[in-house]
């Protein structure tokens, strides 16, 4: 459980203190029992962030992480967005942790993936993987958005992934964020811009009545977006998903 | 037996259905509900608004869950109006509903930042040098360091930093500013107080303490309408919008009210039941002009030619033909057309002249007090006379300043004559000028064939002067009729006496020039006008900011105001002049300005007015093609108007009439040590230096380093997003950073160069040292910040705010405490007020500190300069400040102590008294009680015994205390300090409400409505709504200029250079910006040549919550410019293309919307789209297009630089250069390749 301590201490802000146990670091990620191919990938990411120097690394993740939404690192902002029900998950979820007899210490919000990690890491393993693949789809997005931008924050998360067994097509999610509206391709934001023509209509008059007239087209659904309870959204967007297709 | 005991009397046996059979009760569990119910639990809700410049001041409630806001709904608790009066609820919008998001958005700002290449500098200094001030000191005094991280400004690299360390680097900066280039060299800049005025108060507090300057905004914005100074002597001073009820007869010109003031448009809705008739001028389609009965579209920025045929109209229907007594007394009483002008020889022929003074009469007409100040009329005696009121009676005597019909020797009841039409001896002609006839350079404005004088005939009358010339004089209403080309039955050549001639300014003449046809001109003016005489003045004007933003923006608004004044609306229930714009009234003023600008410890504050500031330090003047030859009267003497515009701020700051900032040429600490060694009194020594001219005033060199604006603190503003006119030239000269300029200075062009300034080849770039914001979001301004605050929002701070929509003063209250590292405005500068205060050893002491001080207005200085422009360094008179210069004051810094002062109230109040407007009053009481209410300091030191302002609510204590609006007692002891000038007793007002104080808390539990007071002239009480002026109709209280009145007529001598002692139609000017730059960078696509019009939006404020989803998925999602299909189809651009709008100033990339809204040569960018949101980069520029103000540039004017002449007397925010930008053009095209410019920002990246 020390590695997600360890994950969560590096997703982190970086700080003197952490560049200070780079080699406690190690190994612990040494000893760990992820396998071997993501041991190196976590070793040579400390490796690699040991030699710069701090103040680059923290303008470099300041730039990733605290500019813009789509690396955000704060769970519910890529549930919720902007919608009011993100007020309520975060209350629920602080429910979770007063559950766990533990109190938010720091100006933080409650889903931020580091202190949502910590958390984790007192729950034992079997919950700690449970509560992991309810997030997996959030971590693998991030992770490929990571990847996509050549960050080599990618491994972390590669690394949560792994430790949870989710059962995630990591390539279906990369073609995804491939064709993905990212905020900074020129076509894609191009394309999001773009205001779809709205129609009360059928395109011809013995159609009118089709059913598929009436419901809204995939971007202009905004049901996906607003599940009102955190815990299970998982199902709610299948159940969406499923709506979509009837 | 019966079976009566067998029924049952009081139960039914079982459920039966009911509704015929359609309904059935059961009883299943409703456990269920349960889940929903505990959704909306809440742990408390909590009162706070949004401080966001919208006016709104709208209640809303907070709900918080688990100290998270879960979201936000209506408040609507607002105290009810009184009877047939509609409420002010429900207030509110989409845009506040949406607020609660940005507390826990990734575009809120949640650490404090510093650009990386500033800290590593900053860190490795540190190691060097123990002492921050010399760590600071060796970077920004090496060039490369310094443009190491200026050149980076704008380019992303921010790091997180801790309290302490930009505490540490701010202090240590200012501390160095302060020391080696002075305490001027510091600046502020932050708007509009009312939205949050205790937060505004902390910046200003912390900056006046240390003698830095506060910028004013509501100039530099262009919301402030000079006219209102000019006619009434008045910032402005409006209706609230439940007033609109009042109203028989309402145009909304240029004011898209349900937009723009959403809140409050259901009282222009509620009102058209009652029968009232709404109209609109618009040039678009707009908003309001759906909404209304009739809709005048009247081409952009002609609007002072319809509303001259209008004035026009009325002038002969309701004053000539048929004249309405209420009109006529109206005008006779509240306003100047009694009062005579003199009719000056030139070799033109007659020509209007400046006011007949007492001091032009024999023995002064019998008055020894400020004689040149008193203004003269005939009464229907024939006789001379003072009247009381005019401003000279309102300084060195009392009880005479009020505007009782009465003479000012006798004290006899006088009745003026309005017209001289029966008791001329002579009817002459007098010149007037007429700007109608200027060509535009793209044809798009349209101008007529009148020539550009024109001789009307005026009946005068001769009269004696003391000094034995005799001279012509004529009344201010006859002037008028003639000004307006109305014939008085004179066969007046040049005059009309039919709507149909075309002579300026009929209905006719108007059809080419705004687009409208004669009758619907003629129609409207009389029903307006008729309804103002039979409901006496109940016809209203509500007017937008639109009108205000072009260069000759007071002929605008003054050819609207002489309308409302003919027909005796201002200062009528119902009736009047209604600019809202900019949440300016900060009601409870006179509380806040001792705590904003430590006037309980020091005075004066340091104040500067934004537009000349910013004009002069991005070196706006380096580009200035407009000469004022082009601009100014054809009666004016042309050879001195040669100058450039910064010539003529430069001596306007010279004479007295602007503020300075930087002040002088060297530090003011330095000077004053200078003079104690030359054993000088510093004043004494400052004014030898100036005028050996060993001294100079900054302003004469703007551009060497001396006099750079060292340090600059941005808070509540978005001032590079959103407000920065010429927002390419801050980048480039302010910032030193990527810019996409496009113009040739003049040096570059070889022209001519200013007259009084000093002229370097070589530009500055980087002027600023430190660029400090504070703001919860990361917005434009921040990106562009060396240091960047994390702010509490409104959400999460105590503060108070305050509308001019409505009387109500209401709160905005921490809900939650502020998340992740941010805090409150007033923690943030209390902070650096600790360590600068800390980090003084060795560097700050006690010191000495001369502040200049321009003539105030609302003070004796607005009556230095009574006879004409005299400049003392060319020897016309004598340097004197206070009189010819500007006033000079040795200010005592105590600059260890700033963080003791800073929380304590000082003693000056008790000993100086508190007021404001001229008059003051003894505050000894309210002191006291604050000590009582907030504690006292008990530690030893300067504090001691003073009261605390330590937090949030102590500050708003301080505020609420103090004022007359929130404290009956302080009202009832205004009133009175009035009453000793005006002679009469107005302590009535405030009585009723003596003993009502009100409190913090109070207006947490519910917004409360203020008491009137003096400084407003509206008055707050259950039978009218509060209204403009009211009180200097009703209460005979003078309106604040040179005759007391309102004043058609404006008599200085540079607004006589600019022909406008009246109002005309002056066409827009030509700024000369499309030519150097169109079809020089081709890409292939056709180029027009658009007007440029910003208006505010709908799917923001300003720029606030334009970078929300919420909103963006409304609108379009990123910035976009609106264009006709015309215009499009010659363009060849298609709806939703991309377009870029450019010219010299810089370039912008956005969208096109084609849409029928707009007409033609038209296109329309809403004020204020973000930045950061969407940009491709701009093919001209090869760099990212910028904002709505990449294309345009502050152009300034003369007129509002006027100084020492009562109304037209400088005052912060009240009068002064404004940033005007309406007059501009763009080239528009297609763009042919749409380039994010992100691979070469993703290679650095993958570099690093």
């Amino acid at each position: 459980m020390r590695i997600l301590q360890l994950l969560s201490l590096l997703m982190d802000y970086p700080k003197t203190s952490l560049v200070e146990h780079l080699d406690d670091i190690k190994e612990i990620i040494e000893y760990s029992d992820l396998p071997l191919g993501q041991q190196l990938a976590l070793l040579e990411f400390v490796e690699r962030r040991g030699c710069m120097d701090l103040i680059d690394w923290q303008a470099e993740y300041d730039g990733l992480f605290e500019r813009g939404r789509s690396l955000g690192l704060w769970l519910f902002e890529h549930v919720h967005g902007e919608s009011r029900d993100r007020g309520q998950a975060m209350v629920e979820l602080i429910a979770k942790y007063k559950e766990a007899n533990l109190q938010l210490d720091r100006h933080e919000l409650p889903d931020y993936i580091p202190l949502f990690l910590e958390f984790l890491s007192t729950q034992g393993r079997d919950n700690a993987k449970l509560w992991l693949c309810e997030v997996a789809h959030i971590l693998a997005l991030l992770q490929c958005r990571l990847e996509r931008r050549g960050s080599n924050y990618s491994v972390l998360f590669d690394a949560l992934l792994e430790f949870s067994a989710a059962d995630i097509d990591i390539d279906e999610i990369r073609q995804q964020v491939a064709s993905e509206k990212r905020d900074d391709s020129k076509k894609a934001i191009d394309k999001e811009w773009e205001e779809e023509e709205v129609s009360f209509g059928a395109d011809s008059i013995d159609k009118a009545c089709e059913q598929a007239n009436r419901k809204p087209s995939q971007s202009q659904r905004k049901d996906l977006d607003v599940p009102l309870n955190w815990v299970g959204f998982n199902d709610y967007h299948d159940a969406a998903e499923e709506g979509a297709k009837q | 037996m019966s079976h009566f005991l067998d029924k049952l009397r009081f139960f039914k046996s079982k459920q039966e259905p009911f509704a015929e059979g359609h309904g059935i009760t059961t009883d299943q569990d409703r456990a269920w509900e349960d889940g929903y119910r505990r959704r909306w639990q809440h742990d408390k809700i909590v009162r706070s608004t949004h401080g966001v410049n919208c006016t709104g001041s709208c209640s809303w409630k907070i709900y918080v869950k688990d100290g998270l806001v879960t979201w936000e709904t209506q408040q609507t608790d607002y105290p009810r109006t009184r009877p047939d009066l509609p409420n002010h609820e429900p207030r509110g919008c989409p845009r506040g509903a949406s607020y609660s998001w940005y507390i826990y958005s990734a575009n809120r700002l949640k650490y404090p930042k510093v650009r990386k290449s500033l800290l590593k500098l900053w860190r490795a200094a540190k190691q060097q040098h123990s002492d921050p001030v010399l760590a600071w000191a060796s970077i920004v005094s090496d060039p490369e360091k310094a443009k190491a991280y200026k050149s980076k400004r704008g380019l992303g690299g921010m790091v997180r930093s801790d309290w302490n360390e930009v505490n540490e680097i701010i202090a240590a900066s200012n501390i160095y500013t302060a020391k080696n280039y002075g305490p001027d060299r510091i600046t502020g800049f932050s708007p509009i107080p009312a939205m949050s005025m205790v937060s505004y108060a902390a910046g200003a507090r912390y900056l006046s303490l240390i003698g830095g300057n506060c910028l004013s905004f509501y100039d530099w914005y262009c919301d402030l309408p000079p006219a209102s100074p000019q006619i009434w002597g008045e910032q402005t001073d409006v209706p609230e919008s439940a007033d609109w009820y009042n109203s028989g007869y309402i145009i909304a010109w240029g004011s898209n009210v349900p937009q723009t003031r959403t809140p409050d448009a259901h009282f222009f809705t509620e009102v058209r039941y009652k029968g009232t008739k709404t109209v609109s001028v618009t040039p678009d389609f707009s908003e309001v002009a759906k909404l209304t009965d009739e809709w005048l579209p009247a081409k952009q920025g002609t609007d002072a030619a319809l509303a001259m045929a209008m004035g026009h109209v009325i002038l002969k229907k309701f004053h000539l033909e048929n004249p309405s007594e209420y009109f006529q007394e109206y005008v006779k009483q509240k306003t100047d057309f009694p009062y005579l002008v003199c009719l000056d020889e030139s070799e033109h022929g007659l020509q209007q002249g400046r006011f007949l003074r007492a001091s032009d009469l024999a023995d002064n007409l019998g008055q020894e007090n400020n004689p040149e100040w008193k203004t003269i009329a005939l009464d229907h005696k024939g006789e001379l006379v003072s009247p009381t009121g005019s401003i000279g009676y309102r300084w060195g005597e009392k009880g005479k300043w009020n505007i009782q019909q009465k003479d000012g020797s006798s004290g006899d009841d006088v009745d003026l004559s309005l017209s001289l039409k029966e008791q001329h001896d002579d009817l002459v002609d007098v010149v007037f000028p007429y700007f109608g006839g200027q060509k535009h350079d793209y044809d798009y404005f349209q101008h007529t064939d009148h020539t550009e004088l024109q001789a009307r005939k005026v009946p005068a009358k001769r009269i004696q002067l003391a000094n034995g010339k005799s001279i012509l004089v004529a009344t201010v209403f006859d002037l008028t009729l003639a000004n307006y080309g109305v014939d008085n039955g004179y066969q007046c050549e040049n005059c009309a006496s039919s709507f149909d001639e075309d002579k300026p300014y009929t209905p006719a003449w108007q059809e080419k020039i705004t687009g409208l046809p004669k009758e619907q001109v003629i129609k409207i003016a009389t029903e307006f006008a008729d309804n103002a005489h039979k409901t006496h003045g109940r016809s209203m004007i509500i007017i937008g900011a639109a009108m205000n933003h072009w260069y000759n923006m007071d002929m605008n608004y003054r050819g609207v105001i002489n309308m409302l004044m003919m027909c005796g609306c201002i200062g009528q229930s119902g009736g009047g002049w209604a600019h809202y714009v900019g949440q300016e009234k900060l009601r409870p003023q006179t509380g806040w300005l001792p705590l904003a600008f430590g006037l309980d410890w020091q005075r004066p504050p340091r104040q500067m007015n934004g537009t000349s500031f910013f004009y002069n330090h991005a070196d706006q003047w380096r580009y200035e093609k407009l000469r004022m030859e082009e601009v100014v009267s054809p009666l004016a003497n042309k050879e001195k108007w040669s100058g450039s515009i910064i010539d003529y701020n430069t001596r306007a700051e010279r004479m007295g009439w602007l503020p300075s900032a930087p002040q002088l040429g060297m530090n003011p600490l330095d000077l004053v040590k200078q003079a104690n060694e030359a054993g000088v009194d510093p004043k004494d020594y400052a004014v030898q230096q100036l005028k050996s001219g060993d001294l100079k005033f900054a302003c004469e060199d703007p551009d060497n380093p001396q006099n750079f604006p060292r340090n600059l603190f941005i808070w509540r503003s978005n001032l590079l997003g959103s407000s920065g006119k010429g927002h390419e030239y801050m980048l480039r000269h302010l910032l030193g950073t990527k810019n996409g300029l496009q113009g040739k200075d003049l040096g570059e062009s070889d022209e001519a160069k200013p007259e009084d300034v000093v002229w370097n080849d070589e530009a500055p770039e980087g002027k600023i040292d430190l660029v400090v914001t504070l703001d919860f979001r990361m917005s434009s301004t921040c990106m562009y910040s060396d240091i960047v605050l994390p702010t509490a929002t409104w959400y999460e701070k105590d503060d108070m705010n305050t509308s001019d929509m409505h009387p109500f003063i209401h709160p905005l209250s921490k809900a939650i405490d502020p998340v992740w590292e941010s805090r409150s405005d007033w923690e943030i500068f209390k902070g650096i007020a600790k360590r600068f205060s800390e980090l003084t050893e060795n560097h700050l002491g006690v010191e000495k500190d001369l502040v200049t001080v321009p003539l105030l207005h609302d003070s004796p200085g607005e009556l230095a300069q009574p006879d004409g422009v005299k400049a003392w360094w060319k020897g016309e008179c004598d340097l004197i400040p206070g009189k010819t210069a500007p006033n000079m004051v040795v200010v005592e810094r105590d600059y260890p102590n700033t963080y003791k002062r800073f929380t304590s109230l000082g003693p000056l109040l008790e000993k100086l008294g508190n007021g404001g407007k001229g008059i003051s009053w003894n505050t000894e009481e309210e002191v006291k009680f604050l000590g009582d209410l907030n504690y006292r300091h008990t530690e030893e030191g300067i504090h001691q015994g003073r009261p605390k302002i330590e937090s949030a609510i102590d500050a708003a204590e301080v505020i609420l205390s103090l004022a007359p609006e929130t404290n009956g007692h302080v009202a009832v002891k205004a009133w009175e300090a009035l009453g000793e000038f005006t002679g009469l007793d107005h302590t009535h007002l405030a009585k009723p409400k003596e003993d009502e104080k009100i409190r913090f808390r109070d207006i947490q539990a519910q917004p409360r409505k203020i008491i009137s007071s003096p400084t407003w002239s509206g008055l707050e009480d259950e039978h009218v709504s509060y209204n403009a002026g009211y009180t200097n109709v009703h209460e005979q209280i003078p309106w604040r200029t040179v005759t007391g009145r309102q004043q058609f007529y404006q008599d200085h001598e540079w607004m006589r250079d600019f022909g406008e002692t009246q109002c005309l139609y002056k066409p827009p000017v030509n700024l000369k910006t499309i030519e150097p730059i169109k079809g020089k960078k081709p890409n292939g696509h056709k180029e027009i040549v658009l007007n440029w019009i910003t208006p505010h939006q709908k799917w923001g404020i300003h720029s606030t919550y334009s970078d929300n989803l919420l909103m963006l998925t409304l609108s379009r999602g990123g910035p976009i410019i609106w264009i006709s299909e015309g215009d499009a189809k010659e363009a060849g651009i298609e709806d939703n293309d991309w377009i870029e709008a450019f010219n010299v100033n810089g370039a912008i990339s956005a969208r096109a919307v084609v849409s029928q809204r707009v007409p033609s040569g038209m296109s329309m960018m809403y004020h204020a789209q973000e930045r950061i949101v969407n940009i491709p980069g701009a093919e001209t520029t090869q760099t990212r297009g910028g904002m709505h103000n990449s294309v345009t540039r502050a152009i300034m004017k003369p007129t509002h630089m006027i100084g020492g002449y009562a109304q037209q007397a400088y005052g912060f925010n009240y009068y002064g250069t404004v940033g005007c930008n309406r007059d501009e053009f763009v080239v528009v095209r297609k763009m042919n390749k749409i380039d994010w410019l992100d691979e070469e920002q993703t290679q650095v990246e993958v570099q690093k």
